[in-house]
């Protein structure tokens, strides 16, 4: 049942593929891939609904054999057999995942149809958003590192293809190369792991990686080498230090694949995929470390350039970033339950934001830039509503999701032992809360700084956009409480319902130190919160101006998002240029050398054989031309024209003969 | 004994009329000393048993070809006499070429014998002529006449007359 | 009995003397009468090897020659004709438009 759950988007996007560009209208177009999406979700519900009345925890479904079983030599010297097959494998994991996806999916493509009514490639892009599902769908439904790599590839074309959607402009196919190019460092550190895993066990499977794991059968520095580098693809699809520069480029695509590409569903690709293999993670402690202090560390790094961005769609993009940052910590410290809440209800708030700025520039005709805004909210009221709801939620309000899955993970990070971790944790979430209301209050309060052209097309959004808006308003105010918290009456059933995929984690916290913790996170966000209002509404940003000019160095430094992408440029790029260089150089005087050189001993034959040809061949040719003409000038005498010359000859002819006759006999 | 005799007459008149021929500037003799060779000549044949032969020679070539010469000559008015400029060293080389091819001849004549047949006094019989000629000679003896057919028909197209729309 | 290489001795004077008068004399028609006795010697000579090999051979032969003997003769006086008409001259001398 739950193999049907990628079909449906598959075929969605191969009919909109084929036949939808040429063929269909508008309205086929949008139904065939709202309704694909609609089906892979009611498959999703309903494996959802099967796996819990099933007995069984874990579900696999082998859909063919690719590699039949043979023996290989493992690193331990034991020969195992080694199959691999295309299958998929649902567990409690997989069921939130695909819900997560299908669902969230479903709500972004029936906003699409709303938003991208007026573009010319309006099948191309529901065919690419439909295909971007199925292969989010092969990911997290893979039973083995191979089936789930080709997911992995398939998420990555697929963003390319839809941030480089409209391909024309320069800037958006330059950022579409950049996040493939990026990923793709990233899919190296996959694929080393992977194979040092089949290397080190004979299988990549999960259930045996895993079953390997836990069984003790791994050493501790190739568990640790392999997760480093299974790590490192993380980054580059999860967009973290280092491999994040590509996320902010890539608000050059639509906004809906901004809301579903990069926020719930494929950078949080990374994130499943540590979470998938959590045992191997458990094993080596510095992996784990590694991965909660990138995390940490990327969390506030990203959400320090929230502060200095103009741009709305990047503000969000940068969030993105610091928020994944907060899922890995949660992995990082062994709270792989908590990781994965977090990922859920940031899904939900997330693409409630990018789809409500979205709606913002919709109604400013295009306008994305935050100092040209203010004062919509009096304009439009709605948009402004379900924006308030999601930077609520984001900045951890209590009894909205964002706050138990982000406190969750706090207090994971606290009880660890982690309290660096926890520190940069909390420090970052009253920077999310800052920013986000810096965003709020300069879009809609204040006075209105756009053009009274835009003012005239101001318009709240049409219903299809609005009413996807609204549902995901409502479960990020709802989906908390899946996860809801021992301590604050809830029975943490979220928590409980993973740990048949991701063990069991448990949190040794005091009831009061817990409380005390989410007090501070509470306060922290709240000063932060406090402190934007004032600064961007009651004294209408004029400390910030002063601020940056004060500090204009620092200012600049990190609107320069820390001059990163230039270093790169400069370190990767270049060095591929230099070796181009030389490569020319080579090129031109070597290999061009050797040519031309060989050219010109051809040239020296050939004047050669010019002169033989001319001299001797000509001269024979001649010659005899000139000794046929001195011959016939001679004999032409003979011919005198009279009979008895002729006659004559005759005569001495046969007196020759005869005489002849005469003296051989 | 006799027809030694009159071998040696024959021949030695056709000899000396030939001679005559050759060496004669006006034509009109030339002819005539033609017509005594040809006359000598058919002595000849008669003292060798060739008679058909020599009754042939006269008919044909007295009363035919010679008769042919005396026409042609009258119709085109061989009045002017051809002055031969020839120098007397080229006569001599000519004359001279087939003397020696002669004596070459009779030489190698010589010097291979003949293969001799039984012969009667009487020779080849006329029976015997015409029955060979008649069989084994039949295909020469159609294309003679086929010849003769082509040269009347030649002849006259060569010789005739030419009008201004003559088609040649 | 004629001895045979008397008759063949008579008949190549005869052929001798044809051939020297073919070639020495320039009159076109004395050339072609001494072109006759050419073809008389030759007969002599057939006539007399008849006789020898007691062959009706010999005969049919010169028969043969006395026919083409009559059509060269015909058709030579044909052209002889047309050239003098053509020319006025029986110079042979001047009969040299084929000179290479």
């Amino acid at each position: 049942m739950f193999a049907l759950i990628p079909l449906f988007p598959l075929l969605g996007a191969a009919v909109n593929g084929l036949v939808g560009i040429r063929w269909f209208s508008k309205r086929a177009v949008g139904l065939t891939a709202v309704g694909a999406a609609g089906l892979s979700f009611a498959a999703s519900v309903a494996a959802f609904a099967g796996l819990l009345r099933s007995a069984e925890p874990v579900l696999v479904k082998t859909l063919f054999t690719w590699v039949p079983a043979s023996p290989i030599r493992t690193a331990g010297g034991t020969t195992v057999p080694f199959a691999l097959d295309l299958a998929f494998r649902y567990d409690s994991l997989a069921a939130v995942m695909t819900l997560v996806v299908t669902g969230v999916g479903l709500l972004i493509h029936i906003y699409s149809v709303g938003y991208m009514s007026h573009d010319r490639g309006y099948a191309r892009f529901f065919a690419y958003l439909n295909l971007f599902t199925f292969a989010m769908l092969v990911l997290v439904l893979g039973a083995n590192l191979a089936v789930m790599f080709i997911g992995w590839e398939g998420v990555g074309l697929c963003s390319y293809l839809l941030i480089g959607f409209w391909f024309t402009k320069d800037s958006a196919a330059d950022a579409g190369k950049k996040a493939f190019i990026t990923n793709r460092v990233g899919d190296f550190g996959f694929l080393l792991g992977t194979g040092l895993l089949l290397f080190a066990l004979g299988t990549i499977d999960i259930a045996g990686i895993t079953a390997a794991a836990e069984g003790g059968m791994l050493a501790k520095g190739t568990a640790t080498a392999a997760a480093l580098l299974l790590f490192l693809g993380a980054t580059g699809k999860s967009a973290q230090i280092p491999l994040y520069t590509w996320l902010p480029d890539a608000m050059e695509g639509p906004t809906p694949v901004s809301a579903l590409i990069h926020a719930a569903t494929m950078v949080t690709a990374g994130v499943y995929m540590v979470a998938r293999l959590h045992a191997l993670f458990s094993l080596s402690g510095t992996a784990m470390t590694v991965v909660a202090l990138t995390g940490a560390f990327t969390a506030v790094y990203a959400a320090t350039m929230g502060f200095v961005q103009t741009d709305i769609k990047r503000v969000l993009a940068y969030s993105t970033i610091s928020q994944i940052g907060y899922m890995f910590i949660g992995l990082g410290v062994g709270a792989y339950a908590a990781g994965i809440f977090h990922l859920v209800t940031h899904a939900f708030f997330k693409s409630l934001l990018f789809l409500a700025a979205g709606s913002v520039i919709h109604a400013l005709s295009g306008e994305q830039d935050m100092r040209r805004m203010g004062g919509l909210r009096r304009r439009i009221p709605r948009t402004y509503f379900v924006f308030l709801v999601g930077a609520l939620a984001i900045s951890g309000l209590p009894g909205l999701s964002g706050f138990f899955s982000k406190d969750e993970i706090l207090a994971s990070a606290f009880a660890s032992g982690n309290t660096l971790v926890w520190g940069l944790g909390l420090a970052g979430s009253a920077m999310t809360a800052f920013y986000m209301f810096r965003l709020i209050f300069l879009t809609f309060f204040g006075e209105e700084r756009f053009s009274g052209e835009t003012a005239g097309h101001l318009h709240e959004s049409p219903p299809v956009m609005l009413v996807p808006l609204q549902v995901l308003a409502l479960l990020a105010v709802v989906g908390g409480y899946v996860g809801l918290p021992h301590i604050l009456g809830g029975g943490a059933w979220f928590g409980r319902f993973l740990e048949t995929s991701t063990g069991a984690h448990e949190s040794h916290l005091a009831a009061g130190t817990e409380i005390l913790l989410m007090a501070a996170s509470v306060a922290a966000a709240a000063v932060a919160i406090f402190a934007a209002w004032t600064i961007y509404v009651r004294r209408k940003g004029e400390p910030a101006r002063r601020f940056a000019e004060r500090f204009r160095a620092l200012h600049r430094t990190v609107a320069r998002k820390y001059y990163v992408d230039e270093a790169y440029a400069r370190i990767f790029v270049g060095g591929v240029l230099v070796a181009a260089r030389v490569a020319d150089w080579i090129d031109r005087r070597v290999i061009d050398g050797l040519v031309d050189g060989a050219a010109a001993l051809a040239r020296g034959v050939s004047r050669l054989s010019i002169l033989f040809d001319e001299g001797v061949v000509d001269g024979a040719v001649n010659g005899v031309g000139r000794v046929h003409l001195a011959a016939s000038s001679l004999l032409r005498r003979l011919q005198t024209g009279f009979v008895y010359n002729y006659a004559l000859a005759v005569v001495l002819g046969a007196a020759l003969v005869i005489t002849l006759v005469i003296v051989v006999l | 004994m006799i027809t030694l005799a009159v071998f040696i007459f024959f021949a030695v008149l056709a000899v000396v009329a030939a001679l005559l021929v050759v060496i004669q500037k006006n034509a009109m003799h030339s002819v005539l000393y033609l017509a005594f060779t040809v006359l000598a000549t058919a002595g000849v044949f008669f003292a060798l048993q060739a008679e058909y032969l020599g009754g042939i020679q006269i008919l044909v070539y007295g009363g035919g070809i010679v008769v042919l010469y005396i026409f042609v000559i009258i119709i085109v008015n061989l009045k002017e006499i051809v002055p031969e400029r020839r120098g007397l060293v080229p006569k001599l080389f000519l004359v001279g070429v087939p003397v020696l091819l002669c004596a070459e001849v009779v030489t190698l004549v010589m010097r291979t014998g003949f293969p001799s047949a039984p012969s009667g006094p009487e020779g080849p019989g006329f029976r015997e002529m015409a029955e060979m000629l008649f069989a084994s000679y039949l295909l020469p003896f159609e294309a003679a006449s086929i010849l003769l057919l082509a040269v009347l028909i030649g002849a006259i197209v060569v010789a005739r007359r030419r009008h201004i729309d003559d088609p040649d | 009995m004629i001895p045979i290489e008397a008759v063949i001795g008579f008949g190549l004077i005869v052929f001798t003397i044809g051939l020297a008068g073919v070639l020495v004399r320039k009159n076109l028609v004395i050339m072609l009468m001494s072109l006759e006795l050419l073809l008389n010697g030759v007969n002599i000579i057939l006539a007399g090897l008849g006789r020898h090999l007691n062959s009706p051979r010999g005969s049919i032969f010169a028969l043969f020659v006395i026919i083409n003997a009559v059509s060269e003769a015909a058709v030579g006086f044909a052209l002889v004709l047309a050239y003098f008409r053509h020319r006025k001259s029986y110079d042979t001398d001047s009969l040299n438009e084929l000179k290479g």
